[in-house]
């Protein structure tokens, strides 16, 4: 069930195959991700920075290196400098362990996805179910660093992550269920073939595509349903009691977040890596980015929504839509 | 069972410093409590320690997002006081600065109501480069951008430039335009009509009780305004008609602030083209006010946040008393009436719907 894709195409290199071999590749490729998803998630910040002041009719950061291109890095090490500050009556190992917890789930999650045929750590069988068993596992992990702050705005921010998580999970997975359906694999890599092979599932099921791109706004807590850290009135949620580098990772994550999701969707609706000319990689990258691009302009325009439509939107909207898609899909695909 | 969180007095959405402790029942709000008093200068007593007309300044730092009409308020109750007549022309001239600053602060309101309901600042500076505008000029009225002091017994600082109606026009023009641009873009958001229709509802007899006045009274049902019930200056000439809504949500609240801009374009068009020649200047600061002809006055404007109250008694060079009813302080105390029942992230959009200026409730 499992091939080490990388490892195969690798090993034609590199002479000799111990597990130590593994081991180090597998290693290496999750540094160069990391280094992929901070890459991507700066220049998605400073994007969205541009971009919304663009929106605004505002200049956006210009000081900071050409066309304020440090401006986030600056940001960074001004945090990363700061004390961290432990309140008194919060749980501190909870507390600093939150946002570690999040970076290294988001991280596996990118590495579980791949980047073109060959380029990917491993085809896992059931890489789909185990990425979404996953993205569940994020509002858990804001439960949990919420409570563990010992602040009233922060648990407040954690009951409304729970809230989020049972208004629309399930839509999502039933959306997801739609995608195996249609592809006949819990493979991602064989869901992308598979549309290479047909068209893009943004064709074959757009009322799919739009409920998995509403989840997945706010699975990543981007405005409408930033909740969690709804500014005006929990002044940052869960992240009200982060101070220093822990605040400076957390900012950070919120980007990884977008570049997890827009890859997800790219690789779900819009063909994966698939496309003329350019290596399937860039394509891949393009396709997140323009879907991340199509965030920014959701978060520059609309107000936030409230907890209660939330869980109307999910219920009564999202769920019959998702379901909806589901019997269409097998009605007119499968059967 | 309920939980006291304590919001404010520094926060990011409390339009200064207003601390309010909130009794939530899960999501729900059981009671707000406004606790104020965190800018609060003892203007009402400052003003007893000086002369007639060194106290505009101090009046206009109550209000700081519509200064002039916090200073406007005060010199005509010395005007009364002092039995001044205010010069034709600068009548004119006070009602056209008046309600291009009504429109500057209406601005501010629709980029402050947008930002408490959690958008990123886009329609705050939208409006910003309108109300840029506005300041623009009132900058070339009075040689101010912000705290202009430009009233004066019996008339104002400076006339009007010769090139201002025109750029007056041509501005009215563009926001109109713009309006009808905010109001499409609001009223076709889904989101945005959700977090306001139905939303902090005030019932006609609910507002009369609790003594709100201005465009959040209007919005309730009631055509209380100043300017058309006790006219003062030209307004009676002018045709003003008071806007008026029924529902007593957020979304009245809104609307009334909208149509209110459009009535106060109307409103400046209409004295730019009525406005007659002659000196519009008041009579210069003399630090020794004459003998005040009227011991006790009291004069009531139309503020853009509601109505304010000047009650004066006088003494010959300066003020005995000075008592000043604010609009926002009796707005606030509608805040918990409306409050209650509603979701916590309600509690700001009713506050922004409100629009609260903290220095007018302290005082």
């Amino acid at each position: 069930m499992i091939s080490y894709s990388i490892i195969t195409t690798w090993q034609g290199w590199l002479s000799g195959s111990s597990i130590l071999l593994y081991a180090v590749a597998i290693v290496l490729y999750a540094i160069a991700i990391l280094i992929l998803t901070s890459v991507f998630a700066y220049l998605f910040g400073w994007v969205e920075r541009k971009i919304i002041a663009k929106i605004q009719h505002r200049h956006g950061p210009t000081y900071v290196g050409k066309y304020g291109i440090f401006q986030n890095l600056a940001d960074l090490v001004k945090l990363l400098s700061k004390e961290h500050v432990t309140p008194d009556n919060s749980d501190p190992l909870l507390l600093s362990l939150g946002p570690v917890l999040l970076l290294a789930v988001i991280t596996f999650m990118v590495l579980l996805l791949p980047f073109s045929p060959t380029l990917q750590a491993t085809n896992l069988g059931l890489g789909l179910l185990l990425v979404f068993v996953l993205v569940a596992f994020l509002p858990l992990i804001l439960f949990i660093s919420g409570f563990a702050t010992g602040n009233k705005f922060a648990d407040i921010s954690a009951q409304r992550s729970v809230l989020m998580l049972i208004s629309y999970e399930i839509p999502l997975i039933v959306v997801v269920a739609a995608v195996a359906l249609l592809s006949g694999s819990y493979s991602i890599s064989g869901i992308v073939s598979a549309q290479a092979s047909s068209h893009w599932y943004l064709l074959l099921m757009p009322i799919g595509f739009i409920v998995f791109f509403i989840v997945m706004l706010a699975e990543m807590e981007r405005p409408p349903f930033d909740l969690r850290e709804a500014d005006s009135e929990l002044i940052a949620g869960w992240l009200t009691d982060y101070s220093g580098p822990y605040y400076a990772l957390a900012l950070f994550i919120d980007y990884t977040r977008i570049f997890l999701a827009s890859l997800l969707i790219a690789l779900l609706f819009l063909g994966g890596w698939s496309g003329p000319v350019l290596p399937g990689i860039a394509w891949l990258l393009i396709k997140a980015f323009v879907i991340a691009l199509f965030a920014i302009v959701v978060r520059a325009t609309t107000v936030r929504m409230r907890i209660d439509r939330i869980m109307r939107l999910g219920w009564l909207w999202l769920l019959p839509l998702a379901l909806i898609n589901l019997i269409l899909v097998y009605i007119l695909f499968v059967v | 069972m309920s939980t006291r969180i304590n919001i404010g007095p520094v926060h990011p959405s409390t339009h200064g410093v207003l601390h309010l402790a909130v009794d939530i029942e899960g999501d729900t709000i059981k009671d707000v409590e406004p606790h104020i008093g965190f800018l609060h200068r003892g203007v009402e007593k400052l003003v007893e320690t000086r002369m007639y007309m060194q106290s505009p300044p101090y009046m206009e730092k109550l209000d700081y997002v519509a200064p002039m009409s916090y200073d406007e308020a005060y010199v005509a109750a010395v005007e009364a006081a002092l039995g001044v007549e205010v010069k034709e022309r600068a009548q004119y001239v006070r009602v056209i600065e008046l309600e291009l600053q009504r429109i500057a602060s209406h601005l501010f309101f629709l980029g402050a109501l947008c930002n408490d309901m959690g958008q990123m600042f886009t329609m705050f500076m939208w409006v910003f480069e309108d109300r840029d505008r506005v300041l623009d000029l009132l900058q070339e009225a009075t040689g101010q951008r912000m705290f202009y002091v430009n009233m004066r017994l019996g008339g104002v600082t400076m006339d009007l430039p010769p090139d201002f109606t025109d750029n007056c026009i041509a501005f009215l023009d563009h926001l109109d335009k713009r309006i009808t641009e905010y109001e499409k873009y609001l009223e076709k958001n889904p989101v945005f009509i959700e977090r306001t229709k139905g939303v902090g509802i005030l019932s006609a007899e609910d507002a009369k009780a609790l003594g709100v006045t201005g465009p959040t009274l209007r919005a309730s049902g009631v055509p209380y305004d100043v300017r058309s019930a006790k006219p003062y200056y030209v307004y009676g000439k002018l045709g003003f008609n008071a806007v008026k809504l029924e529902k007593g949500d957020n979304f009245a609240r809104y609307r009334v602030r909208i149509l209110e801009m459009r009535e106060s374009s109307r409103l400046v068009r209409e004295a730019l083209s009525k406005i007659p020649d002659g000196d519009a200047l008041g009579a210069p600061i003399r630090l020794i006010g004459p003998a005040a002809k009227n011991r006790v006055v009291t004069v009531s404007r139309e503020l853009p946040r509601g109505e304010c109250m000047m009650y004066m008694v006088s003494d010959p060079q300066r003020p005995y008393r000075l008592s000043i009813r604010s609009p926002c302080f009796i707005n606030l105390y509608a805040l918990p009436h409306m409050a209650r029942g509603q979701r916590l992230a309600d509690l700001f959009s009713i506050m922004g719907s409100l629009d609260l200026v903290m220095a007018c409730v302290d005082r």
